[in-house]
């Protein structure tokens, strides 16, 4: 049984349907991509499972659980987070409020600390800048930032939605060792991504969406090679 | 709102006009400004007004500017979290100002105000900050809630209405009679002080008002600072949906908030009841709408604003009649005027952040 | 015997239909022509030719009735000023237990509505005559005035529930003591055609922009408390009242504050109601016309709550009696917050606004020594005791403001004008020609009500003007003087 499973969701905008069912799955320990153009459904996907848009029909399965009528902070605590797109840190809490605020679902005060520790291992700048309000971080830093948070609540299944966006690339390749780096540490990932030929050289399966549909799905390995993604997302994305 | 505004002001006209209307609000500011130092200076020179009148103007302000700064911050925190004016805020202030007079008036007639007038007094205070969450909570979760993504003007309009309801409620519920606060022994005494030969009472009840306030500020201070709920609140303000993928419960903090709010001026209406003794079902609505301006003078959704912004409002009310030497009866005029050259020179309040488009 | 009841049943219900108002033996123009001897009163004639003393009152009515077309009788316009010499018209027994009883001559029989100018009312069989009351029966300090004249009102149609035949009802309306208030209430009152005229408005603030709607719409008000000057002072045929003008009251307070209590400097307060700032006016006009100096003048808003700031302005100028325009509320916390500024010595005085059992209680120990002008029961006519006494048993307790026999007053002007212009058909159908009914009000003369005697002015001021001076001695109101 994968970890989690997403099972022919289908996803409105109110009378827009936006995900035309969408099946995917997550094994324990993988790095799973999903790409696509702009208005694929990437982002709407992992908000359909985190639980800020409900889907109308199909499940969404963790560990087995249910976890379509959850609210999303229950699903926080069931083990799936996220740094969503844009980041959106919060601006006028400081780096540690911001942190904390990741750990909000959770009681266990000595592991969260344990955590902490953990993330300030693999952000260093994150440490030296904890007292900062989060507004007067720079871009690579609020990226950091909002990856270490969604980190601190401990998910099983770590979502990513774009985490390389209006970053400079020397940063890009910096996150996206960091994102490696936090999957050998064992926590599965979730990756959405423009950035199509970084996300396949990370992640071990994929999936490319578009208007809403699963078009393609296999090994990083076949996706790379295949022709289709290399004429449309490889080729022309990489200047776009 | 004032966002909204602006920008469609700039996108409509040139930037030209903009600035054109800009200097013009400058020059009426300025000359206002002008009109006021001119009016204090004529009344120091005529020295009519020893020390002690400006100190006792100035404590009479405190005191009502505490009341105004404990409910304003209701409505500048529900703002900062929902964007939107809670006008029922007015309304959960009577209802402690209520709450309080049947404890205290209860313990007046079994004699345990005479007995013991402490404990008395906390009880009130306890039952007076306890009685208005509740129907601030329920408030939010039948009027509000249901209302989140509805247009801005629907729950405003709710709130209205919400606000006559919870006036007729206890209209109905308690009849139309004033209810006058039974006299506290123990705090209706002064001291005397002597400025510049002329005696001073400083009011026994008016020195805990003050710290009570400061103390409900700082906790409240406390509170949002330190607090893991206080932190989350801060979030939910910032960002709701972002809040909600960090497993924070929204629905639970915005009901903290009102919880929180509606405390405050609890406590507020309790000592409103204490310092002018009537209280009557209309009692929250000139409050209210002080405190409303006050919130806004300070800088709405920001939390020392609203205290700053109360504190304020009081104090000018009470001395400017005096400091301008013109009728009492042209507070409210003053006090609003206030509130417009503030916001001409600060669009965004006294210690209000340029709020950006997005949450507008 | 089923049969039988139902016969008895058609028979009663048969009975009921009857115009019992045509059945019922008209008053004519009987009774006894009597010319008055010396140091005669009324009420002593009264106690002779019918064993009551109480019973005064009719004489004035027949008399006056009478004298419209008999030029031989004297008119009287105050019950307690008659004269030896003076020639008028007895009752007979009968009549004056019918005017106790609360019966008046008329309605005048007629087969048609008659024609009116200002429209006519018209209130079939059995529906009743339906009277406007408005007052502020809600708002802080200002509910518990608007209670107690509510309560005059209501006792007023409880003593004569029904006008020729027709249950009488008070339709109540809160107007807040605003303008907007009394606008939106004048406003109802005028849309409803049965509403034969208006016991009201209680403030002026109310009163004086509700008369120019009513003026309009050919109504009249009777209003038991707007004492501001500028009420009657605008020739308006709608605006009536029962109680003194501010021009009386502000000055007899003037001159009991000059004379009796002996004060030269004063500061007046007023609430910014045209109540408030009339009297105020009024006062101070007469002060300074006597010699006294207004030290400050000063205004608050109605719903202001601190007072200190005022106070304390006022308190560098040195004045020995603080002279307030205003309601309750207010009053209150000025009296009270007088202490807190520290100038509990200064005497705090207020009018009618504030003579009620509240200001005492809102005020608690501050109110000690204050003074109100008010009322002058002194001069109030017979069945005060009787009325005050059926007031407490129904309403379990004292009147809690100076303005319910006022109210009551109001209410029976308007019943015994109603049977001087109304017509009634012979099925009992009653016309209230407005126009005729406002005539019949303004020509209310010597009218002896509870309140003192009632004589219009042409102006449409009908009370007396007797201005009484209390003072709150250990917690209640007593007479100053």
């Amino acid at each position: 049984m994968a970890l989690l499973e997403v099972e022919n969701i289908h996803t409105y905008y109110g009378s827009i349907h936006a995900l035309k069912g969408i099946s995917i799955t997550v094994d324990k320990g993988e790095i799973v991509t999903l790409v696509g153009a702009n208005g694929a459904g990437k982002s709407t996907t992992l908000n359909t499972i985190c639980g800020v848009l409900k889907p109308r029909h199909g499940e969404i399965r963790l560990n087995g659980e249910l976890l379509n009528a959850l609210k999303p902070h229950e699903i926080v605590a069931k083990g799936i987070s996220q740094a969503p797109e844009g980041r959106r840190i919060f601006s006028r809490l400081t780096v540690m409020e911001n942190l904390e605020m990741g750990a909000y679902a959770r009681s266990d005060r000595r592991e969260i600390a344990k955590d902490l520790e953990r993330v300030f291992a693999i952000f260093p700048r994150l440490k030296e800048r904890a007292r900062q309000v989060g507004g007067t971080l720079s871009g690579g830093e609020q990226q950091m930032l909002a990856i270490a948070r969604a980190l601190m609540a401990r998910p099983r299944v770590l979502l990513l939605d774009e985490p390389s966006m209006g970053l400079a690339p020397i940063l890009v390749q910096e996150i996206f060792s960091v994102i490696r780096e936090i999957n050998q540490q064992g926590t599965t990932i979730l990756l959405v991504e423009q950035n199509v030929n970084m996300a396949l050289q990370i992640a071990q399966r994929g999936y490319v969406l578009e208007t809403g549909r699963v078009a393609l799905q296999g090994s990083a390995k076949e996706l790379r090679e295949n022709p289709r993604v290399r004429a449309v997302y490889l080729g022309e994305t990489l200047h776009a | 709102m004032a966002v909204v505004s602006r920008e469609a002001q700039v996108s409509r006209a040139p930037i030209v006009r903009v600035s054109v209307n800009r200097i013009l609000l400058w020059v009426v500011g300025l000359g206002v400004a002008a009109l006021v130092v001119w009016r204090i200076a004529g009344t120091a020179a005529r020295g009519l007004y020893g020390p002690d009148i400006w100190i006792m103007q100035t404590l009479n302000g405190l005191v009502q500017g505490s009341m105004y700064a404990l409910v304003a911050l209701g409505y500048t925190m529900v703002y900062g979290i929902l964007l939107m004016i809670n006008f029922a805020h007015g309304e959960i202030f009577m209802i402690g100002a209520m709450a309080g007079y049947f404890v205290l008036n209860g313990f007046h007639q079994s004699g345990l105000l005479a007995s013991d007038p402490v404990l008395a007094l906390l009880l009130t205070f306890v039952v007076g900050m306890g009685v208005p969450p509740i129907v601030g909570v329920l408030l939010e979760r039948i009027a509000y809630r249901p209302l989140r993504r509805a247009p801005r003007l629907v729950p405003l309009i709710c709130a209205i209405g919400a606000s006559f309801f919870l006036q007729q409620a206890v209209r109905l519920l308690f009849g139309i009679r004033t209810k006058v606060y039974p006299t506290v022994a123990v705090l209706s005494g002064s001291w005397t002080v002597n400025v510049g030969g002329r005696d001073l009472r400083i009011q026994h009840m008016s020195a805990l008002i003050i710290v009570i306030t400061i103390i409900l500020m700082v906790a409240l201070y406390l509170l949002v600072r330190k607090t893991k709920i206080g932190k989350a609140m801060r979030a939910v303000a910032e960002d709701k949906e972002a809040a909600a993928l960090m497993g924070i419960d929204v629905d639970w903090v915005i009901m903290i908030t009102f919880a929180i709010g509606s405390a405050l001026a609890g406590a507020a209406g309790v000592m409103w009841g204490l310092w002018y003794k009537q209280v009557i079902h209309t009692v929250g609505f000139i409050p209210g709408i002080k405190a409303f301006t006050s919130a806004v003078l300070g800088g709405i959704g920001n939390i020392p604003g609203a205290m700053m912004g109360g504190l304020f409002l009081g104090f000018v009310e009470a001395i400017a009649p005096t400091a301008l030497d013109i009728s009492t009866q042209l507070k409210d005029v003053i006090s609003f005027g206030l509130l417009v050259i503030v916001l001409i020179f600060r669009p965004s309040g006294i210690l209000g952040e340029v709020l950006s488009g997005k949450k507008a | 015997m089923k049969k039988w009841f139902v016969v008895v049943l058609i028979v009663t219900l048969a009975l009921m239909l009857l115009p019992w108002g045509v059945l019922a033996a008209p008053p004519g123009q009987e009774g006894k022509i009597y010319t008055l001897g010396p140091r005669e009163t009324l009420s002593l004639i009264a106690a002779r030719e019918y064993g009551n003393v109480l019973a005064y009152p009719a004489i004035v009515y027949y008399n006056n009735l009478a004298a419209q077309t008999n030029p031989q009788l004297t008119k009287i316009t105050d019950p307690n000023a008659v004269k030896p010499g003076d020639v008028i018209l007895l009752p007979t027994a009968d009549q004056v237990k019918a005017y106790l009883a609360g019966e008046r001559v008329g309605p005048a029989k007629g087969d048609a509505p008659p024609d009116d100018l200002w429209g006519v009312v018209t209130i079939g069989p059995g529906e009743p005559v339906r009277i406007g009351f408005a007052a502020a029966l809600s708002g802080a300090g200002v509910d518990v005035l608007g209670l107690d004249e509510k309560r005059g009102a209501e006792l007023a149609v409880a003593d004569r529930p029904t006008l020729a035949g027709h249950p009488v009802e008070l339709v109540v309306e809160d107007d807040l003591c605003s303008g907007e208030g009394g606008t939106a209430v004048a406003n109802k009152f005028v849309a409803d055609p049965t509403i034969v005229a208006v016991v009201g408005n209680m403030c002026s603030s109310s009163s004086i922009p509700a008369s120019d709607i009513y003026e309009k719409a050919g109504y009249t008000m009777v209003s038991p408390s707007s004492t501001a000057v500028a009420f009657t002072a605008r020739g308006l045929r709608s605006a009536n009242r029962v109680c003194w003008s501010d021009a009386i009251q502000g000055p007899a307070a003037a001159k009991f504050v000059y004379e009796k209590l002996g004060i030269r400097k004063v500061a007046t307060i007023h609430d910014g109601s045209p109540y408030g700032e009339g009297l105020v006016n009024a006062f101070a006009e007469g002060f300074k016309a006597l010699g006294g100096e207004v030290v400050a003048q000063e205004a608050v808003s109605v719903g202001d709550t601190d007072m200190r700031p005022v106070l304390t302005k006022i308190s560098v100028t040195g004045p020995e009696l603080i002279y307030f325009g205003g309601f309750v509320a207010e009053g209150a916390f000025l009296a009270s917050q007088r202490v807190d500024v520290g100038i509990e010595k200064v005497i705090f005085m207020g009018a009618d606004g504030i003579k009620a059992d509240d200001f005492i209680k809102a005020a608690g120990a501050a109110a000690e020594g204050a003074y109100a002008s008010a009322a002058d029961l002194a001069t109030a006519g017979p069945g005060v005791n009787a009325f005050l006494a059926k007031y407490e048993a129904t309403y379990g307790e004292k009147p809690p403001a100076p303005f319910h026999l006022h109210a009551y007053d109001a209410v029976n002007v308007i019943m015994d004008a109603i049977y001087a212009s109304a017509v009634q058909g012979p099925d009992g159908t009653l016309w209230i020609g407005r126009e005729a009914l406002n005539r019949a009000i303004r020509a209310t003369s010597g009218y002896q009500g509870l309140s003192g005697v009632i004589t219009c002015q042409p102006n449409g001021d009908c009370g007396t003007g007797t201005v009484a001076m209390s003072k709150v001695v250990n917690g209640q109101w007593v007479p100053a003087e």
